[in-house]
């Protein structure tokens, strides 16, 4: 499974890459929403994408809404990733496309619920 | 009247927490410690990164601590051990730190409103201010035995909410 | 922190006799990761000054540690596919054994904080194919503090991340200060009542439907017996039991048929243990 980690912060690209790899996915990153899209504009289409909302450039809410627009872009599962945490924001990024959606801070365990969820991880892949 | 009420106080030391445990304290014995003794000298250099919420609530989230406790916060974000931790680390570090908590805070002020991105800055002894705003609420903590403070500040005009 | 031979006997006898669960020595770490925030609430240097305060302490100080042992850490629909199982196999079979059925009764065993029977109530109340049925979960833990917890249906927002769908999280929950709010739709569904699972069950209506998920793990293998069978003993005739995915009847009781679904299994009481000659239907 390959997954692309969307977020400003170094620190926390790096915090979902660990998470990720351990559960067997092949791993890219992006700082914001515009590289990302550069990056699936290049031909490069993970199974997932984990976004985070406040980003500079392009925000998570646009990418999200931007992928939706592209067919071609349908097999990817989108995963909000963020510290907005108000019930209308979670609506928001539901009505824009994303299938799930994770607030911040959250816990290894966390992600890999999520993941079983999408039925893109098996329960106990992570050793 | 501001719409931050009493147990607003409960909420930011839960947020925090929930931030500690899940990054910075995963093995629950360095928990962030209110009211605890900590080592933060005069001459000591300041690491603070601040988010500001703006629209139907105004105020910022602001973390201030010691150069020691935030390359602590890089090396345990970024897996890194402590002397490797880069400025950029640190300000990465510290200012996803200050996104997280002021994220959840805003999820408990009037919406709708926005969060910026972090604002981080690093150096001794710096003095900040904040105009139009004032301390509403504040966590005075120490991570091991390094001392870390979570403030946020309100709009002074706040209510129109 | 770490635990001397003789407080971990402690707490593995009080343990057991409290709740009829087996601690061996292999499981010395969960202590230490159970009874560590006990000792830090307490103010304590150490673990073995908090076992001793509860020696002393007597009986309400040791049945923290009995809870803190006992309770589980609990995702929403977790594992997902006993859940899938629950409305894409068992529900059907109910209605096409019962076609006259419209109510469908629930147990969800050793709850913890309540996360297994909310999910359930969410998952059947949005099912289109139980529309106008009545349907009930009862949920039973032994742990008092869990109850009070679970029939408030409040969580924190790193509970409701732990594999909740955010659109269930929309539609059933509001914000609460930094915490989230379960609807009273949806905690309407649900009754929460103490029960240990090691003693004698009080008297209870007939399920359709038993979740025991990773709890028989806990007890020895007389204990599993006893349990399966008095589980037996409270379900309908062809009613179906979810276990963990590492547990099992085979072997322990060999009242039940296993129907394996997808990646799961669900146990089906067999009607002659239970109702003698008069079968199923």
């Amino acid at each position: 499974m390959r997954a692309m980690v969307i977020d400003d912060s170094r620190a926390m690209r790096l915090i979902l890459r660990r998470i990720l790899s351990q559960l067997d996915f092949e791993v890219t990153e992006a700082g914001d929403g515009a590289q990302a899209l550069e990056s699936l504009n290049g031909g490069y289409v993970p199974d997932i994408a984990l976004v985070d909302w406040n980003m500079p450039v392009m925000d998570g809410l646009t990418f999200i809404t931007e992928v939706r627009k592209r067919p071609e872009l349908r097999g990817i599962t989108l995963m909000m990733v963020t510290t907005e945490s108000e019930h209308d924001q979670v609506v928001r990024a539901l009505a824009a496309g994303a299938h799930e959606y994770l607030m911040k801070p959250f816990t290894p365990d966390a992600i890999e619920d999520k993941l079983v969820l999408l039925g893109l991880a098996r329960t106990g892949a992570s050793a | 009247m501001s719409t931050l009420v009493a147990p607003f106080q409960e909420d930011l030391e839960a947020i925090t927490a929930d931030v500690w445990g899940s990054f910075l304290d995963v093995d629950g014995d360095t928990p962030l410690v209110a009211g605890a003794p900590h080592r933060w000298a005069e001459h000591d250099a300041t690491t603070s990164a601040v988010v500001s919420i703006t629209g139907a609530w105004q105020g910022h989230v602001i973390i201030e601590c010691s150069a020691r406790a935030a390359r602590m916060v890089a090396a345990a974000l970024l897996a890194l051990p402590e002397d490797e931790a880069s400025e950029d680390d640190v300000a990465d570090a510290v200012g996803e730190l200050a996104n997280m908590i002021g994220g959840n805070v805003k999820s408990l002020v009037a919406s709708p409103s926005a969060l910026s991105l972090p604002h981080v800055v690093t150096q001794p002894g710096s003095h900040q201010s904040w105009p139009g705003a004032e301390e509403v609420c504040r966590i005075d903590g120490a991570w091991n035995g390094e001392a870390v403070t979570v403030m946020v500040y309100a709009g002074v005009n706040e209510g129109k909410s | 922190m770490s635990l001397s031979a003789s407080d971990f006997d402690f707490v593995r006898q009080l343990v057991y006799r409290e709740s009829a669960i087996v601690l061996d020595r292999s499981k010395e770490y969960l202590v230490e990761a159970r009874l560590a925030p006990l000792v830090r609430q307490a103010g304590l240097a150490g673990i073995g000054e908090y076992v001793s305060a509860a020696q002393r302490g007597g009986r309400p100080a040791q049945m923290k540690i009995v809870e803190a042992l006992t309770t589980n850490e609990t995702s929403w629909y977790r594992d997902s596919e006993p859940f899938q199982a629950l409305t894409k196999t068992v529900v059907p079979l109910i209605r096409a054994e019962h076609p006259e059925q419209r109510s469908l009764r629930i147990w969800s065993a050793a709850c913890s904080s309540g996360q297994e029977p909310y999910s359930l109530a969410m998952l059947l109340s949005e099912e289109a194919g139980l529309r106008g049925w009545q349907t009930e979960i009862h949920a039973t833990d032994i742990s008092e503090e869990m109850l009070t917890k679970s029939r408030s249906g409040r969580y924190t927002q790193l509970e409701v991340n732990r594999g909740l769908p955010a659109p269930m999280l929309v539609r059933h929950f509001t914000r609460a200060g930094a915490e989230w709010q379960l609807s009273e739709a949806v905690r309407r569904l649900v009754t929460f009542r103490h029960l240990n699972l090691a003693t004698a069950f009080p008297p209870m209506p007939a399920f359709d439907v038993v979740f025991l998920r990773n709890v028989l793990i806990y007890f020895d293998m007389q204990t599993r017996r006893d349990i399966l069978k008095r589980v037996r003993g409270v379900l309908k005739p062809g009613g179906c039991l979810f276990l963990g995915s590492a547990e099992t009847t085979i072997g322990v009781d060999d009242g039940w048929e296993r129907l394996v679904v997808g990646r799961t299994s669900v146990h089906r009481a067999r009607a002659v243990a239970l109702a003698g000659s008069n079968g199923t239907r």
